[in-house]
């Protein structure tokens, strides 16, 4: 509890928090103040909740909280989504700097270490403010800045998944005397081929056996390692963090994209082998962060480095005008993100607080191998912005908050590395994307109000976020050989902007707990990648446009406390998607969640120990857009129980999960293989071992 | 309470729009082989410097798009699905030697139209590799779905 107080102070804040979260005096006292320090909603969850729930990814174990999506792209990975919106609309920030990879890619997982991350705080809805562009949908903060305690602490963790047989071990060490201290993470996890509840797959009358419903070239190895040393003083502290995560895997041998693919590789020798085609990803990070505590005032300065390096290998194929390419080598990516934050918070009296911010970011992207998806560039982008909060008394809170953001894109010109006859049959290197320069101007603002009158904590939030087209959609002109498509950019492309409404219903009784997240937002711009009736190249044309877009959904929870032993717990969620503009109008957005709803009922026994029984239901989505499919509901039953067990000084712990227990075949629209068939993984049981000490 | 009025506002807002009727096109166009005369089909053999004839029906429920129809080598069999790839030629070679054949040309629609017949004469050149292709249909409507119909065709010498 305290590690978790001083972690919490140790944090650059977020946006609105008015207070630091303080020991529960009363019970429903803590998550009151959880509620009320943000006018946004927001979800916080610890390392226990992330150890119950744990599950292949990171995101698949947040996926439970409502609000939260998981999209699967295969293998041992899932892209992030908040309430619909995932890729660059929502921003990943670790430790207060925003994690830069090739979030844009459709198959690229999340390079973070799952095993290292102490808190997570999900904020749902445009949090533009401290985090300036691509925060359109929310921000997913993850914090790993714990402050060690003891002169020597550490924790082994090992841990198993039946469905892809996957084992691993994460090792945390970490230490503190006077007013040093260090931390040290090591994780290695290798998995194999993934199973799912199918003989085959049937994609467009083509019929792909698998072996033993093992889906081919699945399987991957991940290796993360961080170390960071610290000081801590009376006014000023200091953390200093190099991390690593490193990960190869393959992807599902029988669709190169989405294209199906056959090959002379014998993918089913061995399921835990990695063949053509395999992605990896190394991302590198540096990152020191300052704190000054002075009198009435605060001070805060980062800077980081992240080097992100992916390869995309396959098996060299002629396509179209595209002779046989020399090597493997399909695509890599080079990415270089340097950051500088620097913050300050002023109190003016106990119940008036000031917060300003000054942010810079500049990438270098540069792209490598035979297939072009995405130009080399270079982006410089600053803000600036101030934060007022007043409390008029301990119950009612308001905020208010104004930010200005530059930003400068600068997209090298590309062609072709063969030639394209042109309509004279004359041989031409194509131009893929020519030289573009944007400069971006963007203000965003934010106000909102808690109010908590007896048991109840109401909120409401009004903001606008923003976020700057990529180069993608900007200077993207050939084919996408993932989806296997023609995406044309469009170089004028305006900030695409965002303006939405929150509101949080909350009651806190003694043995029941409401929760309800309404939200309503209104997109005057959405950039929008089309996909058109034309061809070109022989390729489905797709032009990223811009049309209005009306959402609006809803999160409820309830958790009712039965008795000391038994709590049940029902929540929900409910996304609507309108293009109200251009040409889908009236159409809904990709991978646009169906509702979803689950319940569960939990036991608990002497002290700490769990035993969980929990229905995960998902609605039909028959609300789709070229090129998806109508996909049908489904139900999923799962199991968790947990037990510590003190042995001396040590702490031994134990969890076992067992998802999807029935076996059941079912598609998640918002799965990447969804559009090739690839159902879900079948019955998944996972355990876990700790040993904390 | 103002909240809760709010909500059932926006609630009533969505129920609204929901049930708003809106013309929109759900199902991708249709490929269908036109009786008897259709072509080609599948394990059809053609001769380098013949013609392969193009005759399929193309229909959708609101307004048909544009169609592409492209011929490349299968010489490393991969496949795109539908029949293409479960089709054995017995006497299959290929003419290393030569280059293979790449025929890639898009081909519009009248606008509006529901129905189309495709009847096209496409010409297949004298010097190209002989062995197994793929020809690939890809059609759209005018809403932006797709359907594709693959078939495996041999190249080679009458016998």
């Amino acid at each position: 509890m305290i590690a978790t107080i001083l972690a919490a102070i140790m944090l650059p804040q977020v946006p609105d928090s008015t207070q630091v979260l303080g020991p529960a005096t009363i019970y429903g006292e803590s998550q009151r103040q959880e509620l009320m320090h943000l006018t946004l909603g927001s979800v916080e969850v610890g390392q226990q909740y992330i150890e119950n729930h744990f599950s292949g990814t990171l995101m698949q174990s947040l996926s439970t909280i409502p609000g939260v999506q998981a999209s699967a792209i295969g293998s041992g990975q899932s892209k992030p989504a908040i309430r619909g919106l995932g890729f660059n609309r929502i921003a990943v920030v670790v430790d207060g700097i925003k994690h830069e990879g090739q979030q844009w890619g459709d198959d690229h997982g999340l390079e973070i270490d799952q095993f290292a991350i102490d808190r997570i705080e999900v904020v749902k809805g445009p949090a533009a403010l401290m985090y300036g562009s691509d925060a359109i949908g929310g921000v997913l903060g993850i914090y790993t800045n714990y402050l060690p305690i003891k002169p020597l602490e550490g924790r082994v963790h090992l841990f198993g998944r039946s469905n892809n047989a996957s084992a691993g071990i994460s090792t945390r060490l970490q230490g503190r005397k006077d007013k040093l201290y260090w931390r040290l993470h090591l994780t290695g996890t290798d998995y194999a081929d993934y199973r799912v509840p199918t003989d085959e797959i049937e994609y467009y009358s083509y019929r792909i056996p698998l072996k033993d419903r093992n889906l081919r070239n699945t399987a991957g190895r991940e290796a993360d390692a961080s170390l960071a040393l610290g000081y801590v003083g009376e006014d000023f502290r200091n953390d200093f963090k190099i991390s690593e995560t490193w990960s190869r895997s393959g992807f599902f041998a029988n669709a190169h994209g989405l294209e199906v693919r056959l090959s002379e590789i014998d993918y089913d020798a061995s399921r835990r082998d990695i063949d053509l085609p395999w992605q990896s990803v190394s991302h590198l990070t540096v990152h020191n962060h300052s704190h000054y505590h002075g009198h009435g005032f605060t001070l805060d300065g980062d800077l980081a480095w992240q080097w992100n390096h992916r390869q995309e290998r396959s098996e060299p194929v002629s396509h179209g005008y595209m002779p046989t390419p020399p090597d493997d080598l399909e695509r890599v990516f080079r990415k270089h993100t340097l950051t500088g934050k620097l913050g300050g918070k002023v109190d003016f009296s106990p119940r008036h607080q000031l917060q300003t911010g000054l942010d810079a970011e500049f990438q270098h992207n540069r792209r490598g191998g035979w297939g072009f998806i995405l130009p080399d560039f270079e982006t410089l982008s600053g803000g600036v912005f101030a934060i007022d909060r007043y409390s008029f008394s301990p119950a009612l809170h308001v905020n208010a908050g104004i930010r200005y953001d530059h930003v400068f894109t600068a997209i090298h010109g590309y062609s072709d590395w063969f030639t394209t006859p042109d309509e004279e049959g004359i041989p031409r290197y194509k131009v893929r994307s020519g030289d573009i320069r944007r400069h971006f101007d963007s203000v965003t603002w934010s106000a909102g109000i808690v109010w908590s009158p007896g048991r109840w904590v109401l909120k409401a939030n009004v903001g606008k976020g923003f976020r700057v087209p990529i180069a993608k959609e900007l200077g993207a002109d050939g084919v996408n050989y993932h989806i296997f498509r023609y995406e044309k950019g469009e170089p004028t492309l305006d900030p695409e902007s965002s303006y939405q409404v929150d509101m949080g219903i909350n009651w806190l009784g003694d043995r029941l707990t409401l929760r309800l997240d309404p939200y309503w937002n209104w997109f005057p711009n959405y950039i929008y990648l089309s996909p058109g009736s034309s061809y070109y190249e022989g390729l489905q044309l797709y032009t990223y446009t811009q049309a209005q877009v009306m959402r609006a959904g809803f999160e409820a929870q309830a958790v009712w406390t039965i008795s000391a032993h038994w709590e049940l717990e029902a929540r929900g969620e409910y996304l609507y998607a309108r293009q109200m503009s251009g040409a889908k109008k009236g159409y809904t957005l990709p991978f646009c969640p169906p509702w979803r709803a689950g319940a569960g009922i939990q036991y608990a026994f002497l002290e700490d120990g769990f035993a969980k029984i929990d229905i995960r239901i998902a609605g039909a989505q028959r609300e789709i857009v070229p090129p998806e499919k109508p996909t049908d509901g489904w139900y999923t039953l799962n199991l968790s129980a947990g037990k510590s067990f003190r042995v001396g000084p040590v702490l031994l712990k134990t969890g076992l999960q067992v998802e999807n227990l029935l076996n059941r075949r079912y598609y998640d629209h918002t799965s990447y293989y969804r559009l090739i068939n690839v159902p879900e993984p079948g019955i998944n049981a996972s355990l876990m071992l700790g040993l904390e000490f | 309470m103002t909240k809760h009025i709010l909500h059932t506002l926006i609630l009533a807002g969505l129920a609204l729009a929901c049930t708003t009727p809106m013309e929109k096109d759900m199902t991708p166009p249709e490929i269908l082989p036109v009786g008897d005369v259709a072509s080609p089909l599948n394990c059809d053999v053609f001769t380098p410097g013949g013609v392969l004839p193009f005759h399929y029906l193309f229909t959708d429920d609101v307004a048909l798009g544009a169609f592409n129809l492209e011929v490349h080598s299968n010489a490393d069999h991969h496949t795109h699905g539908t029949e293409a790839g479960e089709c054995e030629f017995e006497h299959a070679h290929e003419g290393l030697t030569e280059k293979p054949w790449v025929f890639n040309k898009d081909f519009a629609i009248p606008a509006g139209s529901t129905q189309y017949e495709a009847d096209i004469q496409i010409p297949i050149p004298e010097n190209i590799a002989h062995g197994e292709y793929h020809f690939m249909i890809r059609l759209t409507d005018a809403a932006g779905w797709q359907q594709l119909r693959s078939v495996g065709i041999l190249i080679d010498e009458e016998e």
